[in-house]
């Protein structure tokens, strides 16, 4: 193999990486930069939205039936825990975040394993996209090249939907000043059940995507919400562009850790984070903590 | 004041003279609810008096853990003094991890703590000739002395030696956050700034009890190898961090007594839930849903609004008397 299809096999499996770690890690920074508080539920969203991609898949048969429905299920469960719980919660500290979230954590990922059982799950890629495709000669799998390509699309239209539209606005404008917000006539909880919801959905989108590389499997859970902190920390909280170059720096650093030095992989992810927080406390494009 | 007292020394009675009529697996429950309660209150120390909520405060429970089983499996170090070595270790340690962690505040303040367990994490998965990897360390013994002393190497001896430990501990504690350091650490748990500009170096403060909470954590772990027999990575794991937190708060976090009761709780619900039913971690996430909700002040704070409520009532019933 030749030095420079190497380093290009490795970029765009490091992108596809990034692009799963980005839809975990966009969410979580969405929720907090709205709401202030941790979610520590995420992992186990993520790990639902794969099984729920696994029932769906069987179901219609149509890999992108689930990969609709699957974000707007979990999405709308979100919703459903924000308007019954965390309402109730914005007066208090985060103490009180983080043990509901946690409490949801646990409540879901029971709830999975007495759905589907304790097995991982096999979710076989869609047809059209199970082969491989020849990069400088090289074999590389379609699969992650299109998971790369997901993650392009979808960064976009966030950022679009952030920069373009009232929803958007409304969205930067509640994490800038809430109360200014609502003083200016805006229902900002319904806002917050929105982004919730939505980021609920995209750590859900991650998971269906992740399935068939990773299998639809309990572990997922517990590795995919600290990957999501570390993104989000090394990115700075509640930073949209931040969640993105955070998800690019982690992704790189596992994929080429895991190529050289697969005994200190893990160890690499987290030095990273402890670097950034060092020089910069608040993340790379956070406010100073 | 008084009815804590009264309850905390009937608990104490009650802990003192228990090996005397339970069974040994009743024991053996008890004693790592005394190991889980010291791990719970040194955790408050952070949480309860100087709000710096620690989202890894498993890397002291697990420094402490393995380091007790290195040294139980490889030097002939009686068990007293492994353990306080041990704790002492993992105190040095957080003084490194409490200069980097009180760079910063709040959430990134938790995040910190949360990466150097993983980091630890993921050494102690690695470091396979000391830690002995995804398989930790097996077999390590309650080494019997100082001076040919075994007594601590029985099942009822090994409980009061904890025992002993919490007690010594949580009075430790008690006298700390009634000095004019608690004080300090108070005053940065209500107004940081304010307390700076009085003059105190806050920083400082936060990373001595940063190291003091940690080498307390460190002792619970110690104490827990030998309990247990082994050490593993699920003692670094985040969900530990996560659960001890959740102790502290369901508890009654700056209380003290009400994370050692946290502790208790969590253990007995994990214990009963898991006898009746397989789905226990779902009624467990009920139970903590419901306790934030509704008991936010914890289970200590609870006994005492009713300790309280008891001594309402007596005065008016004095007067009308």
């Amino acid at each position: 193999m030749s030095n420079l299809a190497f380093l290009l096999t490795q970029l765009v499996n490091a992108l596809s990486q990034a692009a799963l770690l980005f839809f975990l890690g966009v969410g979580l920074t969405l929720i907090f930069g709205i709401m202030r508080i941790v979610n520590f539920a995420h992992g186990t969203l993520y790990m639902l939205g794969a099984f729920l991609g696994y029932s769906l898949l069987h179901h219609t048969g149509s890999f992108w039936a689930a990969l609709l429905v699957a974000p707007v299920i979990v999405g709308l469960l979100g919703t459903l825990f924000e308007l019954t719980i965390l309402r109730q919660l914005y007066r208090r500290d985060a103490h009180a975040f983080l043990m509901v979230t946690f409490g949801l954590a646990l409540i879901t990922g029971e709830a999975v394993r007495l759905i589907w059982g304790s097995d991982a799950l096999q979710v076989p890629p869609p047809p059209q996209l199970a082969g491989v495709v020849f990069m400088l000669d090289e074999p590389f799998p379609v699969y992650r090249l299109f998971l790369a390509g997901a993650g392009i699309v979808v960064a976009l239209a966030i950022w679009q939907l952030l920069e373009r539209t009232r929803l958007g606005l409304l969205i930067r404008a509640t994490s800038q000043n809430p109360e200014m917000v609502h003083a200016l006539g805006v229902d900002v909880n319904l806002v917050r059940s929105g982004v919730f919801g939505i980021g609920c959905g995209l750590a859900a989108l991650g998971g269906v995507l992740a399935a068939p590389l990773v299998t639809a499997a309990h572990g997922m859970a517990a590795t995919a919400v600290i990957d999501a902190f570390v993104i989000v920390i090394i990115g700075g909280m509640g930073s949209f562009l931040g969640s993105l170059i955070g998800a690019l720096l982690v992704a790189l650093v596992q994929v080429f850790g895991n190529y050289y030095l697969p005994d200190f992989a893990l160890a690499f992810m987290y030095l990273l984070m402890l670097l950034v927080l060092v020089v910069r406390p608040g993340g790379l494009l956070g406010k100073e903590a | 004041m008084r009815l804590s007292l009264l309850l905390g020394l009937t608990g104490l009675g009650l802990m003192i003279a228990a090996p005397l009529g339970l069974p040994p697996f009743a024991m053996t429950l008890l004693t790592e609810l005394v190991i889980l309660g010291l791990f719970a209150m040194s955790l408050d120390l952070m949480v309860g008096y100087t709000r710096l909520v620690s989202f890894g405060h498993a890397a002291a429970y697990g420094l402490g853990a393995y380091a007790s089983g290195y040294l139980l499996l490889n030097t002939q170090t009686p068990l007293p003094f492994v353990v306080i070595l041990a704790a002492l270790l993992t105190g040095v340690i957080a003084l490194g991890v409490g200069w980097v962690c009180t760079q910063a505040t709040g959430v990134s303040f938790s995040m910190l703590t949360l990466a150097f367990a993983q980091l630890l994490y993921a050494i102690a998965f690695k470091w396979t000739s000391v830690t002995g990897g995804s398989d930790g360390l097996a077999g390590i013994p309650r080494r019997p002395g100082p001076l040919g002393l075994t007594a601590l190497t029985t099942k009822a001896g090994f409980y009061y030696f904890a025992l002993g430990c919490l007690v010594i501990a949580f009075l430790f504690c008690k006298v700390l956050v009634s000095s004019p350091f608690g004080a300090v650490l108070r005053g940065i748990r209500e107004n940081e700034a304010k307390t700076l500009a009085l003059g105190y170096n806050t920083r400082l403060y936060k990373i001595a009890v940063v190291a003091i909470s940690y080498a307390l954590g460190g002792l619970a772990g110690a104490l827990y190898a030998p309990f247990a027999g082994f050490a593993n990575t699920e003692l670094l794991f985040w969900l530990f961090s996560g659960q001890v937190l959740i102790m502290v708060i369901v508890g009654g976090s700056g209380t003290l007594i009400g994370p050692i009761l946290g502790a208790a709780f969590f253990m007995m619900l994990e214990h009963q839930l898991s006898s009746y039913t397989e789905a226990w971690a779902l009624f467990f996430g009920l139970v903590f849903i419901a306790f934030v909700l509704f008991a936010p002040e914890g289970i200590w704070g609870l006994i005492s609004r009713w300790g309280r409520r008891g001594a309402v009532a007596e005065v008016k019933g004095g007067q009308h008397g």
